[in-house]
């Protein structure tokens, strides 16, 4: 049965994606929710609370404000908060309840703006989606709301947009081609930074959540966007690198496998599919990659193997005789393998047992 | 006197037993108390089976994974076809435990199934599961579990339900009135004067919390007397007590040595003479130790670490020692005595809530302090602290003087924070 999982862990929701995403950007973030999601985000799918606080919080819904829709409560404890808090922004996320008895977040925002004067916008979120959908939602909701156009350009001027510890574990991007990093959406950042965005002349999405925005400031500001990590200190578009069919599969999200994928062929000219495991693909793969939902389809599409590269954790469902290359993923595998999480930009420390 | 809107309030200013208001809520990142995971887990072989949003099972996935204990564990995903669907959440339900559970290598004895908020919402008709799935699976026992934290904060946890359900599955056997059950705590019985009188007793001790086999934990329906020392495991107690017709004290860790002794004798059972002078000497002689040592160090304390945070503050202080600030975001009806007591002799002692908005950053006293509890190190930002939650098992005079050598060897030995406390479920095994 597609929705049931034997042995695999589900991948970070989109609850918690928005909120990483967020996490540097200034703004206060709040979920609407009992008391679930705040826990999750911050035990098993943040790793920066030691280091540098941000304002992620939780409404603290109880069954009887979810039945009557008590909306007044959120919005005066939301103020209350941002009273004392002086956010840059306010960005509210859905969970279940709310979701389904149609809380009208678009209406809150409007409101919250009125009360507190700052900009609000809702990240369109439910806990039924993986942590992709959401970092894409809180990149284009926050592009949406925050960034202005301008004349100004900054010359060979790149966007990084796409990035959270969810997927990378280093801002470590060698760029030796001319191009000069005008803002990372969202990591080693800041909201002055990224509100700089409009100068680039490029964005580079780095995973498939950074598309959305990447969509939205080509259509507003006329930036162009290419995908893709950049190898060898070169920006270049993944998708352009052609791969064959073949029993060799990288398992993950589908920019940063292709990615791989695409370095693998031009660097030892092996063909591996990628197995896209998350949520937006749109675009994104090849003719001889494949989409897989859910433990069973990715078994399934895992049989033939001869070689696999993914999280540690996908060794539970792979065969025996296939050689496996671990390349842990924080928003599968969590905490489990995070110290030998490795540099996602230095490809040559994870795949040296690929030959 | 109004609840505070701050992120902390003098105990003489404060209400009771709600001295904050409620508000947007922070999480502070200090986990060693124990979740539905860990606690589902103390049934020996049971296998448990959530039913929820990927959000929200992301959670409880990675609390098995952290646990190493991924082979018991299975998840069905609701998607919102599940919702807007007439039947669809109890077909989904029920197919997917079926399909998890034909997908083991074993149908294991004991399934723990975990409905969630969503399946209320949806008025889901949660005895039709049950029968379907009883009826697919005759030899299971399934204990009925539910994750629904919107019910957090008006009447019965999530929590208190679980060991209430973990407690039904343990059948009515034969009494033997030489067996007495520690029960409804996570943590077993360890320096406690009720184990050890009931040893002096010659009576046959068992403990829910400790058991290696099913048998093992089935067998505790001998009992003729359960004891539980925690909180949220009371109503569990209560149901089991009363199915099987048995008695049951409840006694958590206290500090007071009126009650312990109060408790001790109204228990029925035979103390050992000299049992009360030697125990409070003990007392008195780490007390003196630790003032010794400990001076005028400032102490935090949560209320993680014993289920009366007050009754601890209370007795540190009536012996000297600096307790500057208890960390709870309410208190419990049982500790009224103790708040109007330190409201009246300490007004000054700083009550401070662990989820206010306010609080995303520790607050990092300068120089020395000495914490119980993970989140009042968190908070406090010191490695000289008492790893402990839910009372650690402890009770009575010799519960008293263990807590009190802890708290000497935290102030010697400082621990690694930033290690420990990310870690989940204290006691429980850790795989990061």
């Amino acid at each position: 049965m597609r929705k049931t999982y034997r042995i695999l862990p589900v991948y970070t929701g989109d609850v918690s994606g928005a909120a990483s995403a967020l996490y540097e950007l200034g703004g206060m973030t709040v979920i609407h929710d009992p008391s679930g999601c705040n826990s999750t985000y911050n035990t098993h799918d943040e790793v920066r609370w030691f280091d540098q606080e941000s304002l992620i919080y939780i409404s603290g819904l109880n069954d009887i404000d979810a039945i009557t829709g008590n909306d007044g409560k959120f919005i005066d404890d939301i103020c209350f908060a941002a009273d004392k808090m002086k956010p840059r922004f306010i960005a509210l996320a859905n969970s279940p309840l709310p979701y389904l008895n149609g809380t009208d977040f678009k209406g809150i925002c409007r409101v919250l703006e009125e009360k507190t004067g700052l900009p609000c916008f809702y990240v369109n979120t439910n806990a039924m989606h993986d942590y992709t959908k959401g970092q894409s939602e809180a990149f284009l909701s926050f592009a949406v709301k925050m960034l202005k156009g301008t004349e100004e350009k900054i010359r060979c001027g790149i966007n990084i947009v796409g990035m959270t510890p969810l997927d990378f574990t280093s801002t470590d991007i060698y760029i030796t081609d001319g191009h000069e990093t005008v803002s990372n959406w969202a990591l080693g950042t800041s909201f002055d930074s990224v509100m700089n965005a409009a100068k680039a002349e490029l964005n580079l999405a780095v995973s498939s959540s950074g598309i959305a925005a990447c969509e939205y400031m080509k259509d507003k500001f006329g930036i162009p966007y290419i995908k893709g990590l950049p190898w060898n200190g070169t920006v270049k578009e993944y998708m352009d690198v052609q791969r064959s069919y073949s029993k060799n599969y990288i398992v993950g999200e589908p920019v940063i496998s292709g990615s791989v994928a695409a370095y693998i062929k031009e660097t030892y000219g092996l063909d591996f599919n990628v197995i896209a495991t998350t949520e937006i693909t749109d675009g994104l793969l090849l003719g001889c990659d494949k989409r897989c939902h859910g433990e069973e389809e990715i078994e399934a599409a895992l049989k033939d193997a001869e070689t696999i590269i993914a999280d540690p954790m996908v060794r539970l469902i792979s065969p025996d005789r296939a050689k496996f290359i671990e390349l842990p993923h924080f928003a599968m595998s969590g905490r489990l393998y995070r110290k030998q999480i490795p540099n996602l930009l230095k490809p040559e420390e994870y795949l040296y047992g690929i030959k | 006197m109004q609840t505070s809107s701050d992120e902390k309030v003098l105990i003489g200013s404060a209400s009771f037993p709600k001295p904050f208001a409620n508000g947007l809520e922070f999480n502070a990142p200090a986990h060693g108390t124990w979740n539905i995971v860990h606690i589902g887990f103390r049934i020996p072989g049971a296998h448990q089976i959530y039913i929820c949003a990927d959000n929200c099972l992301r959670g409880v996935v990675m609390t098995a994974a952290e646990m190493g204990e991924l082979g018991r564990f299975s998840s069905v995903v609701l998607e919102e076809d599940d919702m807007t669907h007439s039947g669809r959440i109890e077909e989904t339900t029920i197919e997917g435990v079926t399909d998890c559970l034909n997908k083991l290598s074993k149908i294991p004895p004991v399934v723990i199934i975990f409905p969630v908020c969503v399946h209320k919402f949806m008025g889901c008709d949660i005895g039709y599961i049950y029968r379907q799935l009883e009826s697919r699976f005759p030899d299971v026992k399934f204990v009925r579990g539910f994750m629904d934290p919107v019910m957090q904060k008006r009447g019965t946890t999530p929590d208190q339900r679980l060991r209430k359900a973990m407690s039904d599955i343990i059948p009515e056997l034969p009494l033997n009135a030489d067996t007495v059950t520690f029960a409804g705590s996570d943590m077993p019985a360890s320096a406690n004067d009720f184990k050890t009188i009931l040893e002096s007793n010659n009576m046959t001790v068992k403990d829910t919390a400790d058991c290696r086999t099913l048998e093992e934990y089935y067998s505790t329906g001998v009992s003729s007397l359960f004891i539980c020392q925690y909180p949220a495991g009371l109503m569990a107690t209560q149901a089991i007590s009363k199915r099987l017709d048995r008695k049951y004290i409840y006694a958590p860790l206290s500090f007071s040595y009126d009650t312990v002794k109060k408790e001790l004798s109204e228990s029925g059972l035979k103390i050992p003479e000299g049992f009360f002078e030697n125990g409070i000497r003990a007392c008195e002689e780490e007390l003196g130790r630790l003032k010794k040592l400990a001076g005028d160090t400032p102490v935090a304390i949560d209320y993680t670490a014993v289920p009366r945070p007050l009754s601890l503050a209370r007795f540190l202080l009536d012996n000297g020692i600096n307790v500057k600030t208890v960390y709870l975001d309410a208190l419990d009806p049982a500790e009224e005595e103790d708040f109007r007591y330190l409201a009246e002799n300490y007004p000054e002692l700083v009550l401070h809530s662990t989820i206010h908005v306010v609080n995303r950053r520790p607050v990092r006293c300068a120089g020395k302090v000495l914490a119980a509890g993970q989140k009042a190190a968190w908070f406090e930002g010191t490695g000289n602290f008492v790893n402990m939650v839910e009372g650690g098992g402890l009770y009575g005079f010799a519960g008293i003087a263990e807590f009190i050598r802890l708290m000497e060897e935290a102030f010697i030995n400082e621990k690694d924070l930033r290690d420990i406390i990310p870690r989940k479920g204290l006691g429980c095994r850790s795989c990061i």
